[in-house]
């Protein structure tokens, strides 16, 4: 390991409201260091509207857009084309969403942008559910996993949706996962999505200490491990290409799941069957990156 | 930009749009804090399980700078033989890496090594002291604990005199250890970069005989570090027969080129080192070599390498057997009777306590016997000037004796232990006297806290593989009396180099300052600094710090 090749910039101040030990505080500041100072960031309700801090302040030091939960995807190309219009299209127009603004309301607003194939990119922070208005199961919610909603006795049973096959279907150029607990990695992909045309989908793994019931120390920990164990494997899919992330050694799921009290109800079958989903995924996109991408790539 | 909170008295104040005006630093997070980090930078493990305290970590990233003059005098601050220790110490450093179940320790003695053979190729010498006092100093003995403690005083600029019974210096590194683990060209070397420093050395005066300590009365102090000279008897019938030789003995004869006949079949008694050091000898002169040890592998006091190229050059071991009988024939050695053992309860030393198997009995043929089980004390002739207790000097870590002006250490006060232990008590008795004579008040270092497992994060360790030592060809070819393990290249020992993670020492590695969710670590020059006005207490920085160099406290403290 050497020093981290990372800007020295800081885009995101001090001050503010983000709980102890907040991932999706830690994947804002990578991204502004990985995009610069020329971006604007739409932002649709979720914790990072309130992160940001109350009118009149804000944390960031790039211009961002609050808008409605359902609409960054529509609000991003409203921006981008009205950028464009003045003659400018050296800036980085960046949603910035939650899961429950990506997953699940916020879709059809992507869908559209993505099937435009919008000179955006679109990252989705994923803490695993609705955490800003009080910890409710999102679309992105994993099984087994406790929330408000899903109290205990009646956890959630079903699966995470697969986002990233659902971006994958559009036919965009750029889809990436990324982790904060690899800040040069996710660092590296956000640089790449601004070079390139088009949509770009950043889907970024994000732990939440207060909804997962974690310490605040672990949240580089449990990123960490999420992709050890391959429960969030770390992929690129380029022009219908996918490239899967094969060099991080494999870890078993379990201390994952135990260093979290929203797993904590998990039955000993739950986890087999966890296991076992996991290793299914992971074959889908062996599969997948070598047959060379199942969907035909665009380049625009 | 601005610490002040902005706040409109009436709407006019107000823009016409909902445009922020200011940044959020006037929101001091510090305040949500219950837990606080800060820096608190360790003693690396390596360092703390080293008797003489040598400072690993610091020498190490020196080296992986190419900086090896500084390294090695770096080492040199503790311990004037990096040569020496580099080939002969047990190394309990590498007990305490934290890379020992990960994927192996570093090879920490095969570093050392290089640095002690850089400092002799380069012919460096040591920086004369600044200051010079009158005191005269005695040192009773030219082992390592008499020529370490002769060091530091020379160093201090005291005028040091070193006694040494024996024609040359070095003890048991000389007399003791062979040739084809410690090269004499080596300890020689090591030996003069120290006596260049002014030492005053008289050989072939044993204090007690030639000698008394009432005609060293001139000396304001003395050091007495004069080891463990005589061998263990079995005490059996026939021990004075043809063919019946203590090990030391023999080892000082291979050592001082004299010659000896063992024949062809060698028993050897004993588990330490001097056993297996008497042992890998008598291969090299050809004999089949049988050693007959009373316990079992796991309580053999030799150190565990030694056990290891002993079994592999072809020494048989007999676990569990001991000698009862010595047969002879017109006053020659014939053959040994022996014992089968096994083991009971536990002694004192905790090692489970070898007792006969009843009958159990079995026959050697043998040319030799060499009895190697165990050196004793022979300082009757300090017992009018200070304290013993069966037969060792009674002192304490520091050497301080019954006598106010007599110190002693190494062997003679902790009994058969290791030349490091022999180094570090020279060390220390030679601060203590400099202390003293300036009338001083005497206080060690207190050790800083030492990183625990628990505070390193082995996540970025990067599994790589410990370097192999290449061995020189055997025990039976014309250099069989060469040394046995050849040392790692400049190339080998930078790779080796880099496994070091410098455990509790930070290295800039940049991990607290990326990971901060609240921008409230600064880097400044390769140095962090918390700002606790915005740090919320989230420990991440804790957590992700590979080395373990933060620590936790509770807040309000
Ligand atoms: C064969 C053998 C192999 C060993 N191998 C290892 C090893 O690989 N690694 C390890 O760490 N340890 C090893 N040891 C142990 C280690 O060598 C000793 O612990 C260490 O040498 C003790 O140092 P010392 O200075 O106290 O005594 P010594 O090395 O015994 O030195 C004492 C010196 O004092 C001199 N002397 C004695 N009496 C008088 C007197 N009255 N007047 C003047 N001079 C006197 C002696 O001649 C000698 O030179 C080994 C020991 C033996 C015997
Ligand atoms: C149409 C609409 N419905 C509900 C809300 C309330 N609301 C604000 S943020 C939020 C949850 C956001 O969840 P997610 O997108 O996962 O972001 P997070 O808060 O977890 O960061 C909800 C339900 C809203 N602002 N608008
Ligand atoms: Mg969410």
């Amino acid at each position: 390991m050497g020093k981290y090749p990372i800007a020295e910039d800081e885009l995101m101040t001090p001050g503010h409201l983000a709980c102890q030990g907040c991932g999706a505080t830690q994947a804002m500041r990578y991204a502004l260091k990985a995009l610069g100072q020329k971006t604007i960031v739409v932002m649709p309700a979720c914790c990072w509207s309130v992160i940001d801090g109350p009118f009149p302040h804000t944390s960031l030091k790039v211009p961002i857009f609050h808008t409605a939960f359902e609409t960054a995807g529509s609000v991003a190309s409203g921006v981008k084309a009205g950028l464009e219009m003045r003659g400018d299209s050296e800036t980085t127009v960046l949603a910035w969403a939650g899961d429950g603004g990506t997953f699940d309301i916020g879709l059809q607003a992507l869908s559209g942008a993505a099937e435009r194939n919008e000179d955006i990119v679109y990252c989705c922070y994923d803490n695993e559910a609705y955490m800003n208005t009080g910890i409710q199961r999102s679309s992105a919610t994993p099984p087994g996993a406790w929330t408000t909603t899903t109290p205990r006795g009646d956890r959630k049973r079903r699966p995470k949706k697969k986002i990233i096959e659902i971006l994958a279907a559009h036919g965009i150029p750029y889809i990436a996962t990324a982790s904060v607990a690899y800040p040069n990695d996710l660092i590296a992909k956000f640089q790449k999505a601004k070079g390139i045309r088009g949509t770009k989908f950043i889907h970024v793994f994000a732990p939440c200490p207060t909804g997962w019931k974690s310490a605040p120390e672990l949240t580089v920990k449990l990123a960490r491990l999420a992709v050890e164990s391959r429960l969030f494997p770390l992929l690129e899919v380029e022009n219908g290409h996918y490239k899967l992330n094969k060099d991080i050694p494999q870890k078993p799921v379990r201390e994952y799941l135990s260093l979290q009290g929203r797993f904590s109800d998990m039955t000993e079958e739950e986890i087999q069957r966890l296991e076992r989903d996991i290793d299914e995924f992971w074959q889908s996109l062996l599969i997948k990156e070598n047959s060379g991408g199942l969907l035909p790539g665009i380049t625009s | 930009m601005s610490d002040q909170k902005k706040t409109f008295r009436d709407e006019k104040e107000m823009p016409l749009s909902a445009v922020s005006a200011t940044d959020m630093r006037w929101n001091k997070t510090g305040s949500w804090r219950n837990v606080k980090p800060y820096y608190d930078p360790k003693t690396s493990p390596c360092i703390a399980g080293c008797p003489a305290g040598e400072n690993i970590q610091g020498y190490i990233e020196l080296a992986k700078g190419e900086r090896y003059e500084e390294a090695v005098r770096l080492i040199w601050q503790n311990n004037p033989f990096p040569a020496v220790c580099g080939r002969v110490c047990y190394h309990p450093c590498m007990d305490n890496c934290m890379r020992k179940e990960f994927d192996g320790s570093v090879f920490i003695p095969a570093i050392e090594r290089f640095l002690g053979d850089y400092a002799i190729e380069q012919k460096l010498k040591e920086e004369l002291p600044k200051e010079r006092f009158d005191d005269k100093i005695a040192i009773v003995g030219g082992g390592p604990a008499g020529l370490s403690c002769a060091y530091f005083l020379a160093k201090r600029g005291y005028p040091v005199t070193i006694f040494e019974a024996k024609g040359n210096l070095g003890g048991v590194l000389r007399y003791g250890i062979p040739e084809y683990r410690l090269p004499k060209d080596v300890l020689d070397a090591e030996i003069e970069r120290i006596v260049d420093l002014g030492i005053d050395v008289k050989t072939n005066t044993f204090v007690g005989k030639d000698i008394t300590m009432e005609d060293l009365a001139e000396y304001s102090a003395y050091f007495i570090g004069v080891g463990l000279q005589r061998s263990r008897r079995l005490g059996l019938e026939n021990e004075e027969a043809n063919g019946v030789m203590a090990g030391l003995e023999f080892l000082e004869a291979m050592n001082s080129g004299k010659p000896v006949e063992i024949g062809k079949r060698v028993v050897v008694v004993g588990g330490g080192n001097t056993a297996m050091d008497v042992a890998r000898s008598a291969l090299r002169m050809g004999a089949e070599v049988t050693v007959l040890y009373r316990r079992t592998r796991a309580e053999m006091p030799a150190i565990e390498d030694e056990v290891e190229e002993a079994i592999e050059e072809g020494v048989t071991i007999r676990f569990l057997a001991t000698p009862v009988g010595i047969i002879t024939s017109n006053g020659n050695l014939k053959e040994i009777k022996c014992q089968e053992m096994q083991l009971g309860e536990p002694d004192e030393s905790g090692r489970r306590r070898p007792i006969p198997k009843e009958g159990a009995y079995f026959a050697l043929k043998t040319d030799s016997l060499l009895v190697a089980a165990g050196e004793m004390p022979d300082a009757e002739c300090f017992q009018s000037v200070v304290s013993l207790n069966y037969g060792l000097i009674v002192a304490d870590e520091y050497g301080r004796t019954s006598h106010e002006k007599v110190f002693a250490g190494g062997d003679i006060v902790s009994g058969a232990a290791t030349v490091v232990n022999a180094v570090a008590r020279g060390r220390g008795a030679a601060e203590l006297i400099a202390t003293e004579i300036q009338g001083g008040i005497f206080n060690p270092k207190t050790e800083k806290k030492v990183v625990a497992i628990a505070d390193v994060n082995t996540a970025y360790f990067l599994h790589k593989r410990r370097a192999t030592m290449p061995r020189s060809e055997g025990t039976h070819g014309n250099n069989r009396f060469a040394e046995v393990n050849l040392g790692l290249t400049c190339e080998e020992v930078q790779e080796e180099l880099k496994r070091c993670y410098s455990c509790g020492v930070c290295d800039g590695c940049d991990n607290c300052w990326v990971f901060c969710p609240d921008v409230a670590i600064q880097r400044e020059e390769g140095v962090y600094t918390i700002d606790y006005d915005f740090c919320k207490g989230c420990l991440i920085c804790v957590q992700e710090c590979p080395r373990g160099c933060l620590s936790v406290e509770s807040e309000g403290k």
